[in-house]
């Protein structure tokens, strides 16, 4: 039988251990993040060159690209 | 000390490991969580054609071409053939988001996107009789934002083609946008004495690329 609520000194389990301190579930941070979600489209093409946005936000184009994209940064998560 | 808390409405376990204090959980993080997935099947993706001409390069070839009535021969321009430069960008809904029991749509924070793909008709590089570069993986893929599907370059490596494809949540619709961009390419092409001017893209009309994708979407957000 699945264990609803569990706590003892080292560990906290509850829902059957959806929920485990024994995890590292991600949340949002401003700053220091381990990762981050992109949010968007982080690619363009023009002048048959490419665009890639990284998810700091930083542009990086081939020699070839010369349009005018701007892509948002991704969100930063934390473990 | 680890520790569990609860109230103010809020819950938060901490993890200590080695005298340090971990948040594990706290509800007044914003975590990114799935509220909702879909499987869009038979997305097609398709590039178009590519189109060729020939120009004047200005310079004079002198004795080019034989005209037996005259029994001489005589100069002719030097044509060069280039890929006609082409952008394109075309997009299209395709699904809604999903919506709260109330039916109103939820705001998405990120989309997931895991991919299954087959190129259904491999455009060929118009100036050799073989296909584009695919960067499309055969199994499953996942990304979140753009995906590059066929790429170019010239032979000195400068990209002169780019075909891509971006997945997005827009107002009330996951949006797909596919993109095309065709730079300059040229090549010389010899007059021939018979024929005219050659053209040196002797596969331009079979640049045609189309995709089918199975898109199993993960929609995201980061707080209730």
């Amino acid at each position: 039988m699945a264990v609803v609520l569990s706590i003892t000194p080292s560990r906290f389990i509850a829902s059957a251990g959806k929920l485990d301190s024994q995890r590292r579930y991600i949340r949002k941070v401003a700053s220091g993040a381990d990762f981050k979600f992109v949010t968007g489209q982080n690619m363009d093409v023009s002048g048959g060159g490419l665009r890639y946005v990284d998810p700091d936000g930083n542009n990086n184009d081939d020699s070839a690209y010369n349009g005018s994209f701007s892509g948002a940064a991704g969100i930063g998560v934390k473990v | 000390m680890s520790s569990f808390t609860a109230s103010n409405s809020r819950i938060r376990v901490v993890e200590t490991v080695s005298s340090v204090d971990q948040t594990v959980f706290d509800t007044n993080d914003d975590m990114p969580h799935i509220v909702g997935t879909a499987t869009l099947s038979s997305v097609t993706v398709d590039f178009a054609v590519m189109a060729v001409q020939t120009y004047a390069t200005g310079v004079v070839i002198p004795n080019c071409v034989f005209f037996a009535p005259y029994n001489r021969y005589f100069s002719c321009l030097e044509l060069d053939a280039m890929i006609v430069p082409r952008e394109s960008s075309a997009v299209t809904d395709i699904a809604d988001l999903p919506t709260d029991e109330d039916g109103n749509t939820v705001a998405i924070d990120f989309v997931i996107v895991q991919a299954t793909g087959v190129r259904t008709l491999a455009g060929k590089d118009p100036r050799f009789n073989q296909a584009l570069p695919t960067t499309v993986p055969p199994k499953t893929f996942s990304f979140q934002g753009s995906v590059l599907l066929e790429s170019s370059g010239t032979a000195n490596g400068a990209s002169w083609l780019r075909r891509i494809v971006s997945v997005y949540p827009s107002g009330t619709k996951l949006k797909m946008k596919v993109q095309e961009s065709i730079g300059v390419l040229t090549r010389n092409a010899p007059y021939n004495e018979v024929h005219g001017p050659v053209t040196t893209f002797p596969h331009y009309a079979d640049t045609r690329s189309t995709y089918s994708f199975t898109f199993k979407v993960f929609y995201g957000k980061f707080r209730q």
